[in-house]
């Protein structure tokens, strides 16, 4: 196990650094931020200087080596607008945005997989078909408008949840949760149709093994069946659909950000790339490729406690 | 229904829900506390915090609160002292002696002294137009002892205070002299400041939230606040800046009572906030803003004047207008200027090729006259600005009336903010047309107004050149007295139109809200915090 996990870690290493070349490339081929940073009044000798400034007059291939090699010992650069180190800028998002994810994760699982089991356990019934249409309305509606119809009836109409901005959790577990509440459904929304479907149709297979034929013969009941023999054995894909949907939520929160004004790393990113402030747009890309990285070797391990026969 | 339009009905929702449950802002701190704590919703991030390096609106907003300045303009756009005690000129106007006012300190408790605004007025002169000017006609600029400093000229320079005093960026502002050593074109990373509210980095999220706490050691002058000018009187201890990128949020966290002021609210949310009896609606800046249609005067057709004339005379600034601040006439009016309506300076002389009825088809010959054979003409058109995007898809309506091959290049500010740096080749990366705006502020005389330098390279994007009319803004700096800048003033405003420098798409007006439990809000080219207060 323990040598696995260091190959995979190790594998990681060239994933990186093509990230890392793409990243660069991409961010690059899209000018520079001087311009911007120079202002109305700038002259292009302004812009120039700005240019000389921040080292972008330097031919590319220096700048990424200089650039790599600050990455590499674990400096992300500084931010050309707020003069703040990126990795700052990352620590001061990324509470909000893990905490974000984190609720939606325990939240979309906690309802789609037992709405995906019932839905199997009552394949063909109006059950079965009222959950498939939340679930396709999950994809359907995008986050905004989720988002948008929350806050009016939960903030506005009933006053249970302030409308915006992001409680840290070491004031208090209410206030936290008050404010992460109403995003973290928004942006569970498309999660919970994926991880209610896939869960579904899954268990439809296992719940067509002879095992489980045999357990109910044995007379085992039926939330035995259900939720500890026919679950676990189809837990492997459900757990690989909620590694990939991870990604998804990443995506989503930089909307769900937007909408509920959480101080959060999608909205850092989207900051980032509107200014063409490079150095956070690579930092915050270089990290996001970092955890998905991680969050599929986690996935990976997590086989083994789902299927013995999985060995590494 | 659009984006826009789910935003409006959710937001009028949210007006009828306010005033159904009549629902009170629900603090999150201690009454006592929220009471002296503003919280405000900018126009923009905070992204970052020199207001000599960044020179957008809301870094000067931002720094207006953190640092003072020598002078400052009052609602009449008079310069005033600030800083400064008194000023002496010399008989040829060479010689400008200032005098500090005594017990001016720093945020870190140092007195401000002559030295630190000598080092400060080196680094604005060296990035601000108008100081810029100064500077090329400077002997010195020296500290004479702790309180007095001299600037030596080699023309006169009659504009000095408005130039020390005045709104726009970058604007005068004075920091330690240590501080102010850095390299104009390099950020600041100490931010020590000189006005009343002490910028607290430790809380600074940028994107986020920037926080701001009254500065005990700041001594207000005596007479009443105006503006920039006299005393900034915090009647909070604690401005809260929460950024917030979305409208619909800001609206509803505004009828919630979660944040008490908003700078700029779009038109489309104006109806809804009114509605709301906890929320006051008001025009956020008397000087309003001035649309731009900039034509790159290096490449066909728009090289050639009868082209830029052929736009000018097809604009109907009303169809611009109404794309911008949708159907209420009282936000905007037609400008046949280039210049700010309702100030000391405002003329219309020339501009009649932007009034009566649109002379298509004229404009249409004119167009051809000028060699334009059909080529596509490169408009850069940024989508995520409202403003910038209703110009563009109005111009792009009328271009294609006059037979223009439009190659629309619908993209964000940021690339148009690159690109419009670029003299290439519209078809290899260059450009033809870009759309912005100008604030009033920054048009209410030729001095700050960038849309109007001529000066071909060093002017601003598109480079137009005409020696007449830069002669003529000279003549303007020179002028003695009022009359005499409104003569100059008629002739430069119709070279201008003459020219046709840029395209104005015409003058319009935005909102600010607040909660009714906020008062003393003003109207002004930024947001005036001193004299609010909170019940």
């Amino acid at each position: 196990m323990f040598a696995y996990i260091l190959r995979r870690l190790i594998a990681t290493i060239p994933v990186m650094l093509v990230v890392a070349a793409v990243v660069f490339m991409m961010v690059y081929a899209s000018g520079n931020p001087a311009a911007l940073l120079a202002g109305d009044q700038a002259t292009p000798e302004d812009i120039a200087r700005i240019e000389h400034a921040l080292g972008y007059d330097r031919p590319k291939i220096q700048q990424f080596v200089e650039w790599l090699w600050r990455v590499m010992q674990g400096d992300l650069g500084t931010s050309v607008f707020t003069n703040l180190p990126v990795t700052t800028m990352i620590a001061q998002r990324i509470e909000p945005t893990v905490s974000l994810m984190l609720v939606t994760l325990v939240l979309s699982v906690g309802v789609a997989v037992p709405m995906g089991v019932v839905a199997a356990w009552k394949a063909g019934t109006w059950i079965d078909r009222a959950i498939m249409v939340i679930a396709v309305l999950g994809f359907s509606v995008p986050v905004f408008v989720v988002g948008y119809i929350l806050a009016w009836v939960f903030a506005l109409q009933l006053d249970w949840f302030p409308v915006q901005g992001y409680t840290p959790l070491s004031e208090g577990f209410i206030p936290f949760i008050s404010n992460l509440i109403l995003p973290a459904i928004a942006l569970g929304g498309v999660y919970i149709a994926l991880i209610a479907r896939i869960t579904r149709a899954t268990m439809l297979e296992v719940l067509q093994q002879d095992y489980v034929r045999t357990a109910r013969a044995k007379g085992v009941g039926q939330r035995e069946i259900l939720f500890v023999h026919a679950l676990k054995n189809a837990a492997i894909p459900i757990v690989t659909v909620i590694g990939i949907g991870i990604a998804l939520l990443i995506g989503g929160a930089v909307v769900t950000e937007s909408v509920f004004a959480i101080p959060g790393l999608g909205r850092l990113t989207v900051d980032a790339i509107l200014r063409r402030d490079f150095p956070v747009i690579q930092g915050v890309v270089l990290m996001f490729s970092f955890v998905y990285v991680i969050i599929n070797l986690l996935i990976d391990l997590s086989y083994s406690l789902f299927d013995p026969r999985i060995r590494y | 229904m659009d984006r826009r339009g789910f935003l409006k009905a959710t937001a009028a929702a949210g007006a009828l829900g306010g005033l159904g449950s009549g629902r009170l802002a629900s603090p999150a701190l201690a009454q006592g506390a929220a009471a002296r704590t503003l919280r405000f919703v900018p126009q923009a991030n905070l992204a970052n915090f020199d207001p000599v390096w960044g020179t957008q609106y809301v870094v000067r907003n931002a720094g207006a609160l953190v640092w003072d300045t020598l002078y400052g303009v009052d609602d009449k756009l008079e310069p005033q002292r600030q800083m400064v005690e008194g000023e002496e000129v010399s008989q040829d106007g060479l010689t400008w002696t200032f005098r500090l006012r005594p017990g001016l300190k720093f945020h870190d408790g140092e007195p401000v002294l002559a030295k630190d605004v000598v080092a400060s007025l080196n680094r604005w002169s060296a990035r601000d137009s108008m100081g810029q000017m100064i500077r090329a006609i400077q002997n010195e600029v020296a500290a004479v002892d702790d309180r007095t400093f001299v600037w030596k000229l080699k023309s006169p320079y009659p504009k000095m205070k408005f130039a020390l005093g005045k709104t726009n960026s970058p604007f005068g502002i004075v920091m330690p002299e240590r501080i102010a050593k850095t390299d104009p074109f390099s950020q600041i990373t100490e931010y020590v400041g000189s006005g009343p509210m002490r910028f607290k980095r430790d809380e600074w999220v940028p994107g986020a939230k920037a926080v701001f706490e009254k500065f005990a050691g700041y001594v207000p002058r005596d007479e009443p606040g105006n503006w920039l000018a006299g005393g900034k009187r915090m009647l909070v201890d604690r401005v809260e800046w929460v950024i917030m990128p979305d409208t619909a949020t800001a609206s509803a966290a505004l009828q919630n009572g979660e944040v008490d002021w908003w700078e700029n609210p779009i038109s489309d949310i104006i109806p809804t906030l009114k509605r709301n009896r906890n929320i006051a609606v008001d025009i956020a800046d008397p000087l309003g803003n001035i649309g731009v249609f900039r034509m790159n005067h290096l490449h066909p057709p728009f090289n050639d004047v009868r082209a830029r004339r052929a736009i000018l005379m097809a604009t109907s600034q009303e169809d611009y207008m109404a794309a911008i601040v949708g159907d209420d006439a009282a936000l905007w009016k037609p400008l046949p200027s280039f210049f700010t309506p309702n100030t000391p300076l405002y003329t219309e002389a020339g501009g009649e090729i932007m009034k009566g009825p649109r002379r298509l088809d004229e404009a249409k010959r004119l167009l051809q006259e000028s060699g334009y054979k059909g080529e596509p003409i490169v408009m850069l058109v940024a989508q995520d600005q409202p403003i910038t995007k209703a110009q563009g898809d109005v111009a792009a309506d009328m271009l294609k009336k006059i037979g223009v091959n439009v190659d629309y290049v619908a993209t964000d500010w940021g690339t148009v903010g690159q690109r419009r740096a670029s003299k290439a080749l519209p078809s290899q990366g260059g450009w033809h047309i870009f759309f912005t705006w100008f604030g009033g502020a920054d048009c209410i005389n030729p001095a700050p107004n960038n849309g109007v330098r001529a000066g071909g390279d060093t002017a601003w994007w598109g480079w137009p050149n005409s020696p007449e009319c830069e002669a003529l803004r000279n003549e303007w700096f020179a002028a003695p007295d009022l009359a005499a800048e409104k003569a100059v003033m008629a002739r430069y405003n119709k070279a201008l139109m003459d020219f046709a420098i840029y395209n104005p798409t015409g003058f319009f007006l935005a909102y600010q809200a607040w909660r009714k439990n906020v008062s003393g809000v003003v109207k002004g080219p930024l947001p005036f915090f001193w004299g609010v207060s909170k019940s």
